[in-house]
């Protein structure tokens, strides 16, 4: 007994020696990363503005219309509804990689890649490459004749894809996308009854608008949205179950059981809702949502139109839910900026489509898919995942530094490149703090970072920056917000 | 298509083949040939492609039978083509396209009546590739000069207090913009397309879209599919009077007696090119207005010129409408679309949130802008028409000689061929339209089939 309590003993002056030698390494490496942030933190007490990363290249010069003129014709011929970011809109010219110039050859950080689209950077010289050269051989045959390029994009787009997940339809936006998914599901089960999430975005015509749970979307048209059916949104800082994702999932039974015929067409939903507020679902909420959903015969479909092509980290973001999809929806990202959608499903699902006829005119042009393959290949070459995470994470945690220094930041959440920062008034409360949130946006534009806001309450900052985003430029951006909140 | 596909085999290996070659290479003759003598030429030697100074650059990627192959793996059983043999298309100018071993083909169906101004037309390549290396794509949440510059250019095109503009990515998502706007602004949910028209493949636009194959089983919603004022089919013939009290009627006896709107195509292009009865538009729109109702015009294959004789369809039938859907020609082949709309249609819509992420981005825009410059420029609606009457000059004279012609129609580079083994019974001529289809491609020539029986150019 003795020599086991003695041997135990050398053991555990052994675990403790190991134990103190890494929470020493940990304060060395925590004083590093504070004395770096106190640096910065003494300059920004110190009213010294923080400096852009340097970018060694120049714009063209701008010679079109000015601000003005550009206001004017949009206020005449455009949509009274259009709206811009800003008290003084800026006029984008050109971009390169993570920054935009405006007509001015000022340079700002882009820290919203054109609503999470611009993935590889703005001009990213393989996809112009790419799109050049394929638009001067041609740009619109349709489908209807052979060309390479949509079957080696489709066959790039399938070896991404998890399970039987393998066969590609091209449109040329997300809401072509999810409209087609939705439809898909229905003729597949034979049920009308959709499910979707409160607080999610899915689109802008007629199925979509119905799928898209918050009313600032949703036109004053009812009728449209018949046999959808919205459920509690699994959101850890506003949802009343925290991050409990499983009991957000009950909601989804109670909606089968109660709510339809207990058969059901299918579910869809974003891995993280961008338009929401970058809101990740619980943990465990999918996977026990996909059960329930496939138990009523129901389809599952992952809206990626925002998480998609590398942006969280992972290729998908549905990956780290641990679940596989029936069907994934996705555009924005997958073309840079070209007009691109595509649906990815199983043989069994695309089936459903040899019933009767469906045509996409533009859809799989040689252009967009051209450009597509070429995104593919440069989230390869550029190891776009890996400075997802990496960039990410960091950005992460410095915005979870500010948020120990400001009161008004209630939620700092997200996952590789697609982070959200929500301002309360109140963090009791969570009163959304809509003006200060206007008001920091704009003055960081003023100091040359532009992000974007979302959230139901616009209250959230959404940082979806061009994936070759660095840390260089992530501390240059939460050193602005500091600046400016600093200021509030 | 496989269904077609049996057709097709049958009857060349039945059928007395000489006929339809013989018609065939008339045919083929008729359409390339741009000199009005040639019907002197004999009926048996292939006619020659016009001259065109262009090679084709040496392609290196992946056969058809790769190609093919790689399809059917990764795009799905649902997506189909033309011919038992699919062309491989690798190159396109002007209104040529090339395939893999440099075989040039007239391209008379423009991918779909969209590249109106030609395959890799220079001027719009300029501009789509300049652009291309400057911005692609930043949304309208900032501001950009292309997307106004292209509204003002394609609202001074629009007659009325048609002048403001929505711009989206295909003719899909336009109609469907356009059926919400009629639906918000009336405040009715009834709506009216035509039978035999296509107005898309998304949910509302499936319910409007009134050809079967198009149409999957699900919930269309309140839609009213009225008589087809189609002058060849139509049990009125070309009196479009007949054909507008139907819509009355529908309005009468099918709704509360207030509508949303009325939305048609003036020459039905996936219907196969079916104009519509004259005088017809003008009483409906009547009708519709008197019943709360708006009217739209989809101009998605017959605007920017290709009708010849007026720059937007809908102006052949002498109206204005209260909203324009278009597509396919705006962008020569760009994945672009808008709707042009008053203002009054356009503040309701100004109550919630209304965005396109692509929508309106600056290299669709700046391409789009290009090609109402190139069309104005090279005077193609005038071409159109001069061309357009001279292919309908020809293909009459054709039809005086076959039998199986049962009409010719259309107007300007909107034409359709009907082919029928019965001209008294008008029944449709399925296995000669595919055979004949499969003939063309042999001589080099594209077009399209829509309905089975309409060859449409």
């Amino acid at each position: 007994m003795q020599r086991f309590v003695a041997r135990s003993g050398l053991l555990e002056g052994g675990r403790r020696r190991a134990q103190s030698l890494l929470r020493s390494q940990q304060q060395q490496q925590k004083q590093t990363r504070y004395f770096a942030q106190a640096a910065r933190e003494k300059e920004i007490a110190n009213d010294v503005l923080p400096k852009m990363p340097p970018f060694d290249y120049s714009p063209a010069p701008y010679t079109g219309p000015s601000v003005d003129e550009i206001l004017a014709k949009r206020r005449q011929f455009l949509s009274p509804s259009m709206f811009y970011l800003y008290k003084k809109p800026v006029n984008i010219v050109e971009g390169r990689m993570q920054y935009l110039f405006d007509e001015g050859g000022r340079r700002y950080l882009d820290g919203f890649g054109g609503i999470a689209t611009v993935n590889c950077g703005h001009c990213h010289p393989d996809v112009v490459d790419a799109i050049v050269s394929q638009v001067k051989r041609i740009q619109h045959p349709t489908i209807l004749y052979l060309n390479h390029a949509v079957a080696d994009f489709a066959e790039a787009l399938a070896s991404k894809m998890p399970g039987n997940l393998k066969v590609a339809f091209f449109t040329n936006s997300g809401t072509e996308a999810n409209e087609l998914a939705m439809m898909m599901a229905r003729l597949y089960t034979g049920c009308q009854d959709m499910i979707s999430v409160r607080n999610s975005y899915h689109g802008n015509a007629a199925g979509t608008m119905g799928a898209t749970g918050q009313r600032s979307w949703k036109m004053f048209l009812d009728g449209q949205q018949s046999g959808i059916h919205h459920v509690l949104n699994p959101d850890p800082y506003r949802g009343p179950f925290g991050s409990d994702g499983e009991k957000y999932a009950k909601d989804v039974q109670d909606i089968v059981d109660f709510a339809t015929t207990g058969h059901v067409a299918g579910f869809i939903s974003e891995a993280i809702q961008g338009v929401g507020g970058i809101v990740e679902a619980a943990p465990g909420y999918l996977p026990a949502v996909y059960k329930n959903v496939r138990k009523a015969g129901g389809l599952c479909i992952a809206d990626e139109v925002q998480s998609g092509f590398a942006r969280t980290g992972n290729m998908w973001g549905f990956e780290a839910h641990g679940v596989v999809p029936d069907i994934v929806t996705m555009a924005k990202g997958i073309g840079n900026g070209m007009p691109l959608g595509a649906v990815v499903t199983t043989p069994e699902i695309a089936e459903v489509l040899t019933r009767r006829s469906y045509f996409n005119t533009f859809g799989g042009n040689p252009v967009s898919t051209a450009a597509g393959l070429a995104v593919l290949k440069v989230i390869d070459k550029d190891n776009l995942r890996e400075n997802a995470s990496t960039v990410g994470a960091y950005m992460k945690d410095r915005l979870t530094a500010l948020k120990e220094k400001y009161e008004i930041i209630g939620d700092v959440r997200g996952r590789g490149l697609m982070i959200g920062v929500e301002l309360v008034s109140d963090r009791q409360k969570k009163t959304p703090a809509n003006a200060e949130t206007l008001h920091v946006l704009d003055q960081m534009k003023e100091m040359g970072v532009l992000i974007g806001k979302g959230g139901f309450y616009g209250n959230v900052f959404r940082i979806t920056p061009p994936l070759c985003f660095t840390k260089e430029d992530a501390d240059f951006l939460v050193d602005v917000m500091d600046y400016n909140m600093s200021k509030l | 298509m496989a269904f077609r596909r049996q057709i097709v085999r049958a009857t060349l290996q039945n059928a007395n083949g000489n006929n339809f070659a013989q018609l065939a290479r008339a045919g083929g003759r008729c359409l390339s040939s741009a000199s009005p003598s040639s019907s002197a030429a004999p009926a048996d030697s292939p006619p020659q492609l016009p001259p065109f100074d262009h090679r084709p650059k040496p392609y290196k990627g992946p056969s058809a039978e790769e190609v093919l192959q790689k399809r059917k793996t990764y795009l799905g059983p649902s997506l189909f083509y033309y011919y038992q043999k699919p062309l491989n298309i690798v190159e396109g100018k002007m209104q040529y396209l090339f395939d893999e071993s440099g075989k040039r083909y007239l391209d008379a169906f423009a991918g779909i009546v969209t590249v109106s101004a030609g395959h890799c037309h220079p001027e719009i390549l300029k501009a789509i590739v300049e652009q291309s290396e400057l911005l692609q794509h930043a949304t309208t949440i900032y501001l950009h000069h292309a997307i106004a510059d292209f509204a003002e250019g394609l609202a001074e095109k629009m007659p009325g207090n048609l002048k403001v503009v929505y711009f989206v990515n295909s003719g899909s998502e336009a109609n469907e913009l356009a059926m919400m706007m009629a639906r918000l602004y009336t405040g009715n949910l009834e709506m009216i397309s035509l039978r035999n028209a296509y107005h898309g493949g998304s949910s509302n636009t499936i319910g409007l879209t009134a050809l079967n194959t198009w149409k999957y089983p699900i919930p269309q919603g309140e839609i009213h599919h009225v008589m087809n004022p189609d002058p060849y089919r139509g049990i009125f013939g070309s009196d479009a009077a007949g054909y507008a009290k139907d819509v009355e009627d529908h309005i009468a006896y099918g709704t509360s007696g207030r509508v949303a709107g009325f939305i048609s195509e003036t020459i039905q292009g996936v219907g196969g090119a079916v104009e519509l009865a004259p005088g017809y538009l003008k009483m409906v729109y009547d009708t519709v207005r008197k019943a709360g109702g708006v009217c739209i015009a989809d101009e998605v294959q017959t605007g920017f010129g290709r009708t010849g004789s007026h720059y937007w369809g809908f102006e052949t039938q002498g109206v204005i409408p209260d909203i324009v859907t278009m597509a396919k020609g705006i962008g020569n082949g760009l994945p672009l679309g808008a709707v042009v709309t008053t203002p009054e249609i356009a503040s309701v819509m100004s109550q919630k949130i209304q965005f396109n992420t692509f929508g309106g981005n600056p290299v669709c825009s700046a391409g789009g802008l290009a090609v109402l410059r190139v069309l104005d420029k090279e005077k193609r609606q005038q071409h159109c028409a001069e061309v357009g009457s001279h292919l309908i000059g020809r293909l009459g004279d054709l039809k005086e000689k076959y039998d199986i012609i049962g009409d010719v129609r259309g107007r300007g580079l909107m034409v359709g061929i009907e082919l029928v083994t019965d001209r008294k019974e008008k029944t449709p001529a399925k296995a000669e339209t595919a055979v004949l289809f499969e003939q063309l491609r042999d001589l080099v020539f594209t077009v399209s089939e829509s309905r089975r029986t309409v060859l449409t150019v």
